[in-house]
């Protein structure tokens, strides 16, 4: 089998042959979503292919009609494998199959600007972590007013939260402002809280995390096999109101504050195409962790990450001029086999389509800061766009869009674009304060 | 006002029993005879299997969504998701034909038989998919025995507490019906603050007396549900145990709030009774002082006087031991405050979802729904007699939560909801 595809594709292309993330799509002419590929600025309809013959599959092709990842997922790892053979070899120059047949390119290549694009999967829970030390005592600072640093627990556990999995959208969806309620600024100490548009959106730079085979309940997943659980990966917006946080997280975590909106992209890249990418992690973990954390070989993805800030009104601007922050998912302190050795711990059972979030992907350095709450020190010093315009959180019309990629000296993946912008609040009925 | 007269099915309801023609709860059953999940509703010893009337009795259009009745489905998520109208017109229907004086079912031999399900011969299952589960802290009381045991009486209630009904996401995947076996969970706790935590089987296992209800239609992301209209959103209530792990929640649950101590396994009972059953038992809300915002406030009462007990059974133990008597009437914020506060900020509700009172607690000591109280942080271990204590629940030990209501003239309840403790698995 060739290393390269027929097909004609850009150079640097997201969606290389060496990529082939999965994705859900529909068309206007046929608006039932399914399960494609991209590859270079098509889809490959997987519906509409005859050519899953091989043992996992030929029963099973079937899983590629329907609107979600999650039964293609829940076939388990060597059905995975042999279909990405099989459209490697579908795809590729050395094969007349799809090459040589003009009439089945015709139904099966669709372009990406002609799809709509849907959430990947049905998403059961929603967990996010926190794994950036330095994203951590940015939080801690900003919600407690302590300088003080973390609380002991984060250097022993990779802490997490349950999050809404109702409200996870695909890259594009507009982002509503949130209202909600909040500390009164008014200086007064006695004043309650008010209620009204969050004063202070903000957004997370993350990495998703797909489950694609599931554990039972009180069946937890060692550290050493987590990694086999994992179908892909796709960028997260965790977006966020740190006003709402503020108010709302003592006793028991956050909340509304992030229940508005989360952000993915559509295109789910496999843990086997980013398996050139895996390398070592930049952190070491001190103090070791339990042993149930511990692994013989520990391991994570050199993924490079960008979060561009387009302010309403700017003309479609070269992306690089409007990046604000770059960092590497190799930076993060836990990496995701802890994290999913730790959520299953105590028995907690995942399930194929659960998603995962990173935590704010945050470096050592502050432009590898990945959100405005620690770019503009918590509002304190906003920071200056490219337009000249400043920023302590996001404004109405402001669009965020987080991009990723891997590369080599051969061999470039991505993730295509994570995207939202955001819409000016909606009026509450009744009058918010009198 | 005349007192309700209790109507009469041709189903004999023995006396005390749960399911009156009064209440009609729904949930989903299979059988060892026709293992495929359907809905049913629950009448005395009886269920009532709905996926056989859909041709004679339910069989509305009003029933019929995309294209296949809802009573045909193996969960209840259709069903809720229709709305007031549709619950009210299947609640007539059946309260018609389950009726002593109605002759369309109770003499047609053939239907009956295969309509009529003996309880104990049907398996419960969870009676429908659970898109998000959240849980809240809405007793005043539970609220302030933790804050006290862990921050003094000084500090007890958080200063938001009074002010939003504070709630945090669960974990949906471990959501079980009541009867399933809750294993032990194992995990990092960290006893001694001068050493490093430790990893091993949680050594203070609780149960917590909730209760919770499925939302019915929902609300599109970005748009909030008015306080006015939560109440077409709500459809039936559960009882409900959220089995807490003390040590594991304690060592992790700052600042991100509980998560393994939680995700374990949460029980809720099999058959949702509606808030129809249950208007016959609406008492005043407990008032709440200072005003709450303008999003939260609403007149109209939407609290239920429903007795609730834990009941412990332990292999020490000889026979049940009642543990906690309280109420969900005692709750500070209402269901319609924490629906319209859940989707104040444009979060989207979806039909099935779960929301969770929070641990229900009482002013009395008896009336406190955890062991965590009861015990007081295991300082004050509970007297069971015959020299048996509890600080926290032991291996072997059942708890089973029970939900009552009783106005002198109508009677119905929410059957049990019970989970027997084993052992830790080795690590």
């Amino acid at each position: 089998m060739a290393d390269s595809t027929f097909l004609q594709l850009e150079e640097a292309s997201d969606f290389s042959f060496q990529n082939l993330p999965f994705g859900v799509f529909s068309t206007a002419n046929k608006p039932i979503p399914r399960i494609g590929i991209a590859i270079g600025n098509w889809i490959m309809d997987l519906s509409e292919l005859d050519c899953f013959s091989g043992p996992e599959m030929a029963k099973q092709s079937n899983v590629f009609r329907e609107g979600e990842l999650n039964a293609f997922m829940g076939l388990g790892r060597n059905a995975w494998h042999e279909t990405r053979q099989t459209v490697q070899r579908v795809l590729s120059s050395a094969e007349g199959y799809l090459r040589d047949n003009g009439h089945l390119q015709k139904r099966t290549l669709i372009n990406q600007d002609d799809a709509i694009m849907h959430v990947p999967a049905r998403i059961g829970d929603f967990t996010d972590f926190s794994a950036s030390k330095r994203h951590a005592e940015n939080d801690r600072i900003m919600f407690t007013d302590k300088s003080q640093r973390i609380l002991p627990n984060w250097d022993y556990m990779p802490v997490a939260y349950h999050s809404r999995a109702s409200s996870v959208v695909v890259s594009g969806t507009d982002i509503r402002r949130p209202n909600g309620q909040y500390a009164n600024e008014d200086g007064n100490v006695d004043s309650g809280p008010v209620f009204g548009p969050t004063k202070k959106l903000d957004f997370e730079m993350e990495i998703g995390a797909l489950i694609g085979t599931k554990n039972a309940l009180s069946q937890p997943i060692s550290v050493d096999s987590a990694d086999n659980h994992v179908f892909g990966f796709v960028l997260l917006n965790d977006w966020s109101a740190r006003d709402l946080q503020s108010w709302e997280w003592n006793p028991l975590g956050p909340f509304l504050s992030k229940s508005f909106a989360t952000t993915i992209s559509p295109w789910v890249v496999t843990a086997a195409a980013l398996e050139p990418f895996l390398c070592d992690p930049i952190c070491l973990q001190d103090p070791q962790p339990l042993p149930y954390l511990r692994s013989k070989s520990i391991k994570t993805y050199d993924i490079n990450l960008t979060t561009s800030l387009q302010t309403e009104g700017q003309t479609e601007m070269h992306y690089s001029s409007s990046v604000i922050c770059q960092s590497n998912y190799k930076v993060m302190y836990w990496t995701l086999a802890q994290q999913i050795a730790h959520h299953t711990s105590n028995g907690c059972n995942l399930l194929p389509g659960d998603l995962i979030g990173s935590g704010t992907v945050s470096g050592p350095t502050y432009y590898s800061s990945g959100s405005l709450s620690e770019l503009s020190e918590r509002g304190t010093k906003p920071i200056t766009l490219v337009d000249g315009q400043r920023r302590a959180f996001l404004h109405d019309g402001d669009e965020v869009i987080i991009r990723g990629w891997c590369e080599d000296k051969s061999v470039r993946i991505g993730f295509g674009e994570c995207r939202g912008r955001v819409l000016h609040h909606r009026q509450h009925s009744p009058p918010p304060f009198p | 006002m005349p007192a309700h007269q209790p109507s009469e099915s041709f189903i004999l309801v023995a006396s005390g029993s749960d399911f009156p023609l009064d209440n009609l709860p729904y949930g989903v059953f299979s059988t060892s005879a026709n293992p495929t999940r359907r809905i049913g509703v629950a009448i005395g010893d009886q269920v009532l299997d709905l996926s056989a009337l859909t041709d004679k009795f339910l069989n509305h259009e009003l029933f019929i969504k995309n294209n296949k009745n809802v009573f045909a489905q193996s969960t209840l998520n259709d069903f809720m998701s229709l709305g007031r109208d549709a619950w009210a017109t299947a609640r007539q229907t059946l309260t018609r034909i389950l009726s002593a004086t109605e002759p369309d079912l109770r003499d047609d031999e053939s239907l009956r038989g295969r309509a009529f399900v003996k309880q104990s011969d049907a398996t419960m299952h969870l009676p429908c998919h659970i898109g998000d589960y959240t849980d809240f802290y809405s007793s005043r009381e539970h609220a302030t025995n933790v804050g006290t045991m862990f921050r003094g009486a000084d500090n007890a209630l958080p200063p938001n507490w009074l002010h939003l009904p504070i709630g945090y996401h669960g974990r949906a995947s471990s959501i079980v019906v009541s009867g399933t076996d809750i294993r032990r969970p194992v995990g990092q706790t960290r006893p001694d603050e001068s050493k490093p935590p430790v990893y091993g089987p949680c050594k203070a296992l609780d149960f917590e007396l909730e209760m919770a209800f499925f939302v019915g239609p929902g609300n599109p992301l970005g748009q909030p549900i008015p306080i006015e209209k939560a109440h077409e959103h709500i459809f039936g209530m559960v009882l409900m145990n959220d089995w807490s792990a003390r040590d594991i929640q304690k060592w992790e649950y700052q600042p991100l709030g509980p998560f393994l101590g939680k995700s374990f396994a949460t029980t809720i009972s099999p058959w949702i009774v509606t808030m129809d059953a249950l208007a016959p038992f609406l008492v005043d809300n407990v008032p709440q002082s200072p005003a709450v915002l303008p999003y939260l406030q609403h007149t109209d009462r939407f609290s239920y006087d429903i007795r609730l007990r834990v009941d412990l059974q332990g292999t020490d133990l000889f026979g049940q031991r009642p543990v906690s008597v309280s109420n969900f009437k005692y709750l500070y914020w209402t269901m319609k405050q924490q629906l319209a506060h859940h989707t104040s900020n444009g979060c989207n509700l979806r039909p099935g979802d779960l929301l969770g009172s929070g641990t229900i607690s009482g002013p009395a000591k008896s009336e406190r729904g955890s062991l965590l109280e009861l015990s007081w942080g295991s300082k004050e271990p509970m007297d069971l007699g015959n020299g048996v204590t509890r600080t926290f629940l032991r291996d072997g030990d059942t708890v089973t939560l029970n939900g009552v209501c009783d106005n002198g003239s109508i009677r119905l309840g929410f059957g049990p909801c019970t989970g027997k403790v084993l052992p830790a698995l080795e690590i």
